[in-house]
């Protein structure tokens, strides 16, 4: 399967993730011009605030808090003018209230097929595209390091790991 | 403890103020402010450090503290917590498990075959201490160069995501305990709760987790010297991103929201009886925090292992006493009790002369009483 063929099938659970990796001033600029004469509110008060982190810890299992993030959030009822409508969400730990609001914007576009979701799509591409080479690049982190502690002996004099 | 104002303060801290932005910027036309990118990027360790000390995993905000405070640690970690202070909570996280973490570097240094093996990544860990004379004149094109190289050799090695854990692999094996707490309880919250001790464990790690990573590292350095047992080898350090699942406000799906780049460290302590007439099993300690930073998630590690068994037994040293150690670790409450010592104390000092001409006037009068029988 090629790597287009992949972003192809980039899920909702996976939009807000492929969408933040592209630049927050183009996207915003992108999604506010597509939606300039749309019918767009709040489902409930856009907010920026904090979170708790929760991790579980491997020792004993206890949870515990490790800290917090910084938090937006946002969630719209959308009606394109074609009269086609979708709720659309989106949480970013980012202060940064319009990235919410146009990340929400293509949630909803995505979710309810709305006008320009074509548009939207290509965007959740470019964006899963970045996230994959970001992944290789973690990826090689770990190859291009990869060890093998086993005793000279073992091994002879080759440094080959 | 007592204070008097000053006449005429108000215009000489203004005039520290404009003098501290001075010394910032004085570099002059030769000069250029520093981005907050190259802050995130190229002080990476000083960056993750902040936000770990700080509590608050905001890369922008924590490059701009680094700035704004020009390099100093404890105060750009303070302008990091006063600013959480004002931000409202909106949610926390459901329970994450770090076994999904993004890894870049996995080491353990219990057994050198590990399930899915050993990766050093970034580290300087088998290198020299050694100055590199070369960066004294580094050129900008050569340090683009650096890194496009690096990226042009990238292997296309089909590694994992993630790994499993070495302690999974050895609770298999009937080594360590069993987890034995109710996986439901809540964790305490130590922004909103006093330290009351005792304290439960998870207040103890959360307050090691945000801890200035000197002082862990000292008392932890108390235990390894001999003020305590707890004998660490490292099961295993991971670096890595972790994702964040929040629920979708539209679906409930737990969805990404971001990452954050964190350290555990998992090291095994000296075998015991775990009671309940069971076999005896390795101990165990926990460390983590926000950003890359080993000496702390493994100094955390030790100082969980040796609190969890002065919790237990009572504390035979102070890395053992939890009082001691949870009081004594948080870089903004040291740091603000300590530097509060330069603040004017002129009406409590007055009065400690005073005492002290007094004494000295009566143990004069005292003296020349016992000349003169």
């Amino acid at each position: 399967m090629s790597s287009a063929d992949q972003t192809t099938e980039v899920t909702r659970g996976q939009w807000l993730r492929a969408l933040s990796a592209l630049e927050p001033e183009k996207l915003t600029a992108q999604v506010a011009a597509l939606t300039e004469e749309w019918q767009i509110t709040p489902r409930s008060l856009p907010q920026s605030g904090l979170a708790m982190l929760k991790i579980r810890e491997s020792a004993g299992g206890e949870s515990f808090y490790l800290g917090e993030i910084p938090l937006t959030t946002t969630w719209l009822e959308i009606r394109d003018p074609d009269g086609g409508q979708a709720q659309g969400a989106a949480q970013i730990m980012a202060d940064n209230l319009d990235l919410a609001r146009a990340l929400a914007l293509c949630d909803g576009i995505l979710a309810g097929k709305l006008i320009g979701h074509e548009i939207v799509r290509a965007l959740v591409r470019q964006g899963w595209q970045r996230c994959q080479a970001e992944e290789q690049k973690r990826r090689a982190m770990l190859a291009t390091t990869r060890v093998d502690f086993s005793l000279l002996d073992d091994v002879g004099e080759s440094d080959g790991n | 403890m007592s204070y008097v104002a000053i006449k005429g303060g108000g215009r000489a801290i203004q005039g520290a103020e404009a003098l501290l932005e001075y010394l910032r910027t004085e570099q002059g036309r030769g000069g250029l402010p520093l981005d907050l990118e190259t802050i995130q990027s190229q002080l990476r360790f000083l960056h993750g450090r902040v936000m770990s000390e700080g509590g608050l995993y905001h890369p922008e905000l924590a490059a701009l503290a680094i700035k704004q405070f020009m390099g100093d640690s404890l105060e750009a970690a303070f302008a990091l917590r006063a600013y959480r202070s004002t931000k409202p909570r909106l949610c926390e996280s459901p329970v994450l498990d770090t076994g999904a973490m993004r890894l870049v570097r996995r080491i353990s240094s219990a057994f050198k075959d590990i399930p899915g093996g050993q990766m050093l990544g970034a580290s300087p860990d088998f290198s020299l201490r050694l100055l590199r004379l070369e960066l004294l004149d580094e050129s900008p094109e050569r340090f683009q160069e650096i890194a496009a190289s690096w990226l042009d050799d990238l292997p296309d090695d089909k590694m994992p995501d993630s790994l499993p854990k070495v302690l999974d692999h050895l609770r298999q094996e009937g080594l360590l305990p069993k987890y034995k707490v109710n996986l439901d309880s809540e964790p305490f919250d130590i922004t909103r709760e006093p330290l009351i001790f005792p304290v439960p464990r998870s207040a103890a790690l959360a307050t090691m987790a945000r801890a200035e990573t000197g002082s862990l590292l000292g008392i932890a350095y108390s235990n390894m010297r001999g003020y305590g047992d707890v004998h660490p080898t490292v099961a295993e350090m991971r670096v890595g991103y972790l994702p964040i699942l929040l629920p979708h406000p539209v679906t409930g799906e737990a969805i990404e929201v971001g990452e954050v780049l964190i350290t555990e460290c998992e090291v095994v302590a000296m075998y015991e009886e775990s009671g309940d007439h069971d076999i005896p099993r390795f101990t165990l300690g926990y460390g983590a925090c926000f950003g890359h930073n080993e000496v702390k998630a493994l100094a955390m590690a030790i100082l969980d292992r040796s609190l969890q068994k002065g919790m237990r037994d009572g504390p035979a040293n102070p890395s053992e006493d939890p009082e001691f150690v949870l009081l004594h670790i948080d870089g903004i409450d040291s740091m603000g009790f300590c530097t509060h010592y330069k603040m004017p104390h002129y009406v409590t000092f007055q009065s400690d002369m005073d005492r002290l001409r007094t004494t000295q006037k009566k143990e004069t009068l005292k003296r020349v009483k016992e000349k003169q029988q």
